[in-house]
């Protein structure tokens, strides 16, 4: 068993240790409703997560996420409001747009060697902004619009039990995994992060996988929008401000490396199982609310914590037995 | 080895997770809990009124747009103050830390967990909306604070904003003697309490003295720290500013704080609006012009008396066509009068 594998079981062991402990809180929480609503809340950082999942395999960093899903979810507003276009023309057109915004973040990265960081940062201004000032506003005041469009709303709505937008969620995660393990682009990808040198003295166009991966958060980015803001019933220009750090905890905590070149989907799902699963739980165990943010920080910790000890103590293990046959060899050789 | 390492694991968790357990236990009684399954996941119960609990207990929630700020907290202690007379209440408090997202997905939350009812200050009016009337489908009754949402809910108990800013804005013509500058220290946009006042306020200064000018409004976020870096900048740009109105009382003790360090403090005219006790002190020693007061223990035990009320006649949620409207009059507190303000009313 490798260590990657080994390093899934635990998290996937903590999660299920985890959902057991919160049933056993709380009756209210093994119920059909609340795991349909824990997967929604889940599928709305997951879509963002799994292109942001492809930006930190490259090493690099997506600070903009947040951004984008505001000024897209004000961008799908304004078409509502002032247009009347129809919906399955106007999405596209706005997913497009994120692709876009996501295309500049690479424009910027690789052409000007800028660190990720900071232009994502400068983006992310940027887009708050630009949301702020294409905001619908009545008497120079913004005005949050209430969507009532039945075709924008069927995003927010559910299929069965199922909410659109975990199947969304699904689709796009497993769409994320082929295009990261059965594509070129994906060998590429994971090349770029590992040594970007290397990579490109091997011939891959570092620049042109760092354009992909921006625009495809992008991307992601825009559809979280459209989703967030039909459940929500209207959009507002600081919608999803300060997702980002959800999705990078998500993200991190499913294994994918700060440095690069390390990390898949599967990992990704997983962590942001697990922070819908904490952050859904904690509401049901009667915690004053000062407690509530120092639990979720304490769980977050002790899993990480856990996670880290065993990942090592599997690798010491790993290399004992490496030692052991290497002893074995050299003693038969020897005799 | 392997076997004991994982021993280790397993430990560590099943304590982690009985101290989880064991603080819920302590917050509430897990007999009450056991109906509310029932209840959740019934959802073809649709708009009749939300029985309690096993053994006859309501379960009240309130969720604020934050917890831990001068007037969320006066609201839950004047919430307290009434549900706490009761035995067959359960009040438990969440914070969404601002977040419009956060707060959509906690009233989901409340939904699932069977809930009887719901006080709620939106952090968005339109934001909320689907959430509330969701939970009002399934017979919870949901009084909102300050901001109604956009859909019909049960009521709406509320400063009243657009009559607290016209206040401010009369007694400001008065002091400043119809004429000067005055800068405008806002909420975020979209924060329709805060936009109310203001509108209330610009209208005040052009009904009663059109010759005081507005020479600047920025957004304060209503928290200190933006509106000192606002002030400053006012100060900066204005040799000649008589007043500035801050939508909310923590930004107004921002501003003090900045025209104090800038030595301005007794040119410049600082008003408020909630009327927390921070605030009449600063009045009291001449730092603030005044505040349009409000009594928010009285505001948040008015909405758990409506709440008792729909409870104990078990008439679910609001019938009637429209959402109900309680309003709840601020008056301008200054200097000559704050002292009507009796200590037990200072939040």
């Amino acid at each position: 068993m490798t260590v990657t594998s080994l390093r899934r079981l635990i998290l996937i062991f903590l999660l299920l240790a985890l959902g057991v402990a919160l049933s056993i809180a709380s009756p209210a929480f093994l119920t059909l409703g609340n795991i349909m609503t824990l997967l929604q809340e889940a599928s709305l950082i997951g879509i963002i997560a799994v292109g942001f999942t492809f930006v930190m395999i490259t090493g690099g960093i997506d600070i903009s996420v947040g951004a984008i899903v505001g000024f897209a979810a004000m961008i799908c507003v304004n078409f509502l409001v002032y247009s009347s276009l129809p919906v399955w023309l106007f999405v596209p057109v706005v997913i497009a747009i994120g692709g876009l915004i996501g295309l500049v973040n690479g424009f910027f990265i690789t052409r000007f060697r800028l660190p990720e960081f900071i232009v994502t940062l400068a983006t992310r201004g940027v887009l708050t902004g630009l949301a702020l000032v294409i905001a619908v506003k009545s008497g120079g005041f913004v005005e949050n619009v209430f969507i009532q469009d039945p075709a924008y709303l069927w995003f927010g709505s559910k299929i069965g039990p199922v909410h659109v937008v975990t199947i969304a969620f699904i689709l796009i995660a497993i769409i994320g995994q082929v295009l990261l393990k059965q594509t070129r682009f994906g060998t590429n990808v994971y090349a770029t992060g590992a040594n970007r040198t290397a990579a490109k003295l091997s011939g891959v166009n570092t620049d042109r996988i760092q354009f992909g991966v921006y625009a495809m958060t992008g991307i992601c980015s825009a559809i979280a929008a459209v989703f967030l803001s039909a459940r929500m019933m209207t959009g507002m220009p600081e919608m999803g401000a300060g997702s980002e750090l959800m999705v990078i905890a998500a993200v991190v905590i499913g294994g994918t490396s700060f440095t690069g070149g390390v990390g898949d989907i599967p990992g990704t799902v997983l962590g942001v199982l697990f922070l819908a699963l904490i952050q859904n739980g904690i509401l049901k165990l009667g915690l004053s609310p000062y407690v509530q943010p120092i639990v979720i920080g304490g769980i977050i910790t002790l899993t990480v914590i856990v996670d880290v000890w065993y990942k090592s103590l599997a690798e010491r293990m790993i290399s004992r037995a490496a030692r052991q046959r290497r002893a074995q060899i050299a003693g038969q050789t020897q005799a | 080895m392997l076997k004991a390492k994982w021993l280790v694991v397993l430990v560590c968790l099943v304590i982690a997770a009985s101290a989880v357990t064991g603080c819920a236990s302590s917050g509430e009684p897990r007999t009450s809990a056991s109906g509310d399954t029932a209840a959740s996941s019934a959802p073809a119960a649709d708009s009749a009124p939300a029985a309690p609990a096993e053994g006859g207990v309501y379960k009240v929630a309130y969720v604020p747009t934050m917890i831990g700020q001068p007037v969320t907290n006066a609201w839950m202690t004047g919430l307290e103050r009434v549900f706490s007379q009761f035995d067959n209440v359960e009040f438990q408090a969440f914070d969404p830390q601002m977040k419009a997202e956060t707060q959509v997905s906690m009233v989901e939350d409340l939904i699932n967990q069977g809930y009887n009812a719901i006080v709620l200050q939106p952090v968005d009016a339109a934001a909320l909306s689907a959430a509330v009337q969701e939970a009002e489908n399934k017979g919870i009754a949901v009084v909102t604070l300050n901001t109604p949402v956009k859909a019909k809910h049960t009521a709406v108990v509320q400063m009243a904003d657009v009559e607290a800013g016209y206040a401010v804005g009369e007694a400001m013509c008065k002091q400043l003697n119809n004429t000067g500058n005055v800068a405008i220290i806002q909420s975020p946009p979209g924060a329709t309490l805060g936009v109310n006042r203001e509108k209330g306020f610009r209208d005040a200064l052009a009904k009663t003295c059109p010759d005081v000018k507005v020479v600047g409004a920025q957004n304060g976020e209503w928290n200190k720290d933006k509106a000192i870096t606002i002030m400053n900048s006012f100060l900066q740009s204005n040799s000649d500013l008589d007043g500035v109105f801050a939508v909310n009382d923590t930004m107004a003790e921002g501003a003090i704080v900045a025209a104090e360090s800038a030595g301005r403090l007794q040119d410049i005219k600082i008003w408020g609006a909630n009327g927390q006790s921070s605030a009449l002190a600063l009045i009291e020693q001449g730092k603030m012009a005044g505040t349009a007061y409000n009594n928010s223990y009285d505001q948040g035990a008015t909405a758990a008396n409506l709440i008792m009320y729909l409870l104990s006649s078990k008439m679910g949620p609001g019938k009637g066509p429209e959402t109900g409207v309680i309003k709840i009059t601020p008056f301008a507190a200054t200097q000559e009068n704050v002292g009507e303000i009796q200590q037990a009313d200072r939040w």
